[in-house]
């Protein structure tokens, strides 16, 4: 009988062990030395108050850093989640060959981000492919290439993240597709609404939620960019994130542990609030409860 | 289906698979140019991919994925799902807590504790091996919620009948429970291989000797070196990237299926 009282409690184990280990402890511990000037090669730290937090808002480094991130996030989102949509309402419709488009425009979302960043490292390089397909359409590509200009460098990273990205987010708007019951657009035939009437009237609104999922979501990871510059600039060109600045400032070189922790405390806070913001947002207009 | 549709759909696969279809051929290119009139008329060699396997460390890299990668995706087979068995089927006021702690988790963005995981690592003893590789990852709180989600439609007289039967717990757990909850362990499996083989930020910042680099890791270090050509950058590459390929080619309706699951939870 001891068993069935136990059984609960070592099932859970895992988890509990993981959580305080690798989480729990980590967010205090990083919430605590960024009050102080803790740095490797130091004989112990002193504590600093808000001053790391002060610096911060007075470091140019971290400030274009944020409003990268920042342009990452607002530029992409709204693209990445058109697209998808309409990927999705393309190949909704049972019609031949469905399977390989959806498959086909998935398969970048499974791929490894160091290994798109390499390939497109090349592909935006002077005379690579993109700078042949923008001389085609009459845009005179970047001398250097597009990843070695402060004005195109981001950009042209934000563009590669959507392209990877739409295949993904088209599955999830299928998902959503299909959970919407198919008398409603028979009704509407029978009212003579319109394709497009139906839909706004009818897609849209029901696809609300899935919507919110996928902004949600979306803005999370979009905030902890990193990879892509890491392999694409280095953070050069003004394409450094927030992730990317809490890397360089504790990680590398000085590795300034406590200024770069609350650096990612502050990235977190706005994520945090970003989300709930996003999360009013959608549920101000209440056709449909989350 | 309008021919309209037809065309807008294909060029936008075009623009899917292009990048790999560039990388596919680079990899098979003997030593040269790489100009995009080369593209076509280039010879075909596997020796780049021969000098890779001989002259780097691409072996030790594939090695320490697939290794670290296997024992992970087990870890989160076993692990998920007995936490996910406790949430769902003993609502005491500790596991009400421990649910709690995985739904704050799910939405905390890892990438904020990169400085105190170094630390922890390198003050535990676990920077620069296995461990760092491993241990942090063997269970996930996406994981846990899933397979909750799905033991919570298995109906509770499943345990009952076979406890009245006389079963133990660890039987009831591992006899009756998880072979009902396959189709979404393989889901689980799909997702956490996938995202493990993929990852490169932890297992950078926690890694030093080239003996522990995973292949993203490797790779993205690869690019570094003066001495390397795309031909190899690529044939890297592709090595990295034919093994989820080939599984997603494998496991398709699995790894849709899995992503529908996670959206559509309401």
């Amino acid at each position: 009988m001891r068993s069935r009282r136990l059984t609960p409690f070592l099932c859970g184990l895992p988890w509990l062990l993981t959580f305080v280990v690798f989480w729990a402890f980590p967010l205090l511990y990083s919430f605590v030395i960024g009050f102080t000037d803790y740095r490797l090669l130091q004989r112990g730290y002193e504590w600093v108050g808000w001053g790391n937090y002060a610096a911060l808002f007075n470091d140019p480094d971290f400030l274009s850093a944020l409003k990268n991130t920042f342009i990452f996030v607002v530029g992409t989102i709204p693209a990445t989640t058109i697209i998808s949509l309409a990927l999705a309402l393309m190949v909704n419709r049972q019609f031949r060959g469905r399977g390989l488009f959806r498959a086909g425009f998935f398969v970048p979302s499974i791929t490894s981000m160091v290994v798109v960043g390499l390939v497109f490292t090349h592909l935006y390089s002077r005379g690579g492919y993109v700078a042949m397909l923008a001389a085609m359409v009459g845009f005179t590509p970047p001398v250097n290439g597009f990843l070695y200009e402060s004005g195109t460098a981001l950009a042209a990273i934000m563009a590669m993240d959507v392209w990877m990205a739409v295949g993904y987010y088209m599955l999830i708007f299928l998902a959503g597709l299909k959970s919407i019951p198919e008398e409603l657009y028979e009704a509407a035939e029978i009212n003579g609404a319109s394709p497009l009437r139906q839909f706004f009237s009818i897609t849209l609104p029901l696809l609300r939620p899935v919507t919110l999922f996928i902004v949600v979501i979306n803005s999370i990871k979009s905030f902890q960019v990193f990879t892509e510059i890491f392999v694409m600039t280095r953070g050069k060109f003004d394409t450094s994130s927030a992730v990317y600045f809490v890397y360089e400032k504790g990680l590398t070189t000085s590795y300034d542990f406590g200024y770069a922790s609350a650096a990612a405390y502050l990235l977190f806070v706005i994520i945090g609030l970003l989300s709930l913001a996003q999360f009013g947002l959608f549920k101000q207009r209440k056709e449909l409860s989350w | 289906m309008t021919i309209g549709r037809y065309v807008i759909l294909s060029a936008a696969l075009a623009g899917m698979l292009f990048p790999f279809v560039w990388m596919l051929r680079v990899s098979l290119m003997p030593t040269g140019s790489i100009a995009s009139e080369s593209l076509i008329s280039a010879a075909f060699t596997l020796s780049n991919f021969f000098d890779l396997f001989t002259q780097t460390n691409m072996g030790v890299y594939l090695f320490n994925s697939l290794a670290t990668g296997i024992i992970v995706t087990i870890g989160n087979i076993l692990f998920c799902f007995t936490v996910a068995y406790t949430l769902a089927r003993y609502r005491t006021l500790t596991n009400r807590l421990l649910f709690v702690s995985v739904i704050v988790i799910l939405m905390i963005p890892a990438h904020i504790i990169i400085i105190p995981l170094y630390l922890l690592c390198v003050k535990g003893g676990m920077y620069d091996n296995y461990w760092a590789l491993i241990l942090p990852w063997l269970v996930n709180p996406i994981g846990i919620f899933l397979v909750k989600q799905y033991i919570e439609t298995i109906p509770q007289s499943m345990e009952e009948a076979a406890r009245i039967d006389g079963a133990g717990e660890l039987t009831i757990l591992f006899r009756v429970m998880m072979p009902m909850c396959k189709p979404a362990l393989a889901v689980l499996a799909i997702q956490v291989f996938f995202t493990h083989w993929n990852s490169f930020l932890f297992p950078y910042i926690l890694t030093q000797s080239e003996s522990v680099r995973t292949l993203p890791v490797g790779l993205a270090m690869f690019q570094g070196h003066q001495a390397i050509d795309w031909q190899h950058l690529m044939a890297g590459s592709t090595v990295a990237v034919l093994p989820v390929l080939i599984l997603f080619v494998i496991l398709q309706r699995r790894i849709v299926s899995g992503i529908t699951a996670g959206a559509i939870k309401q």
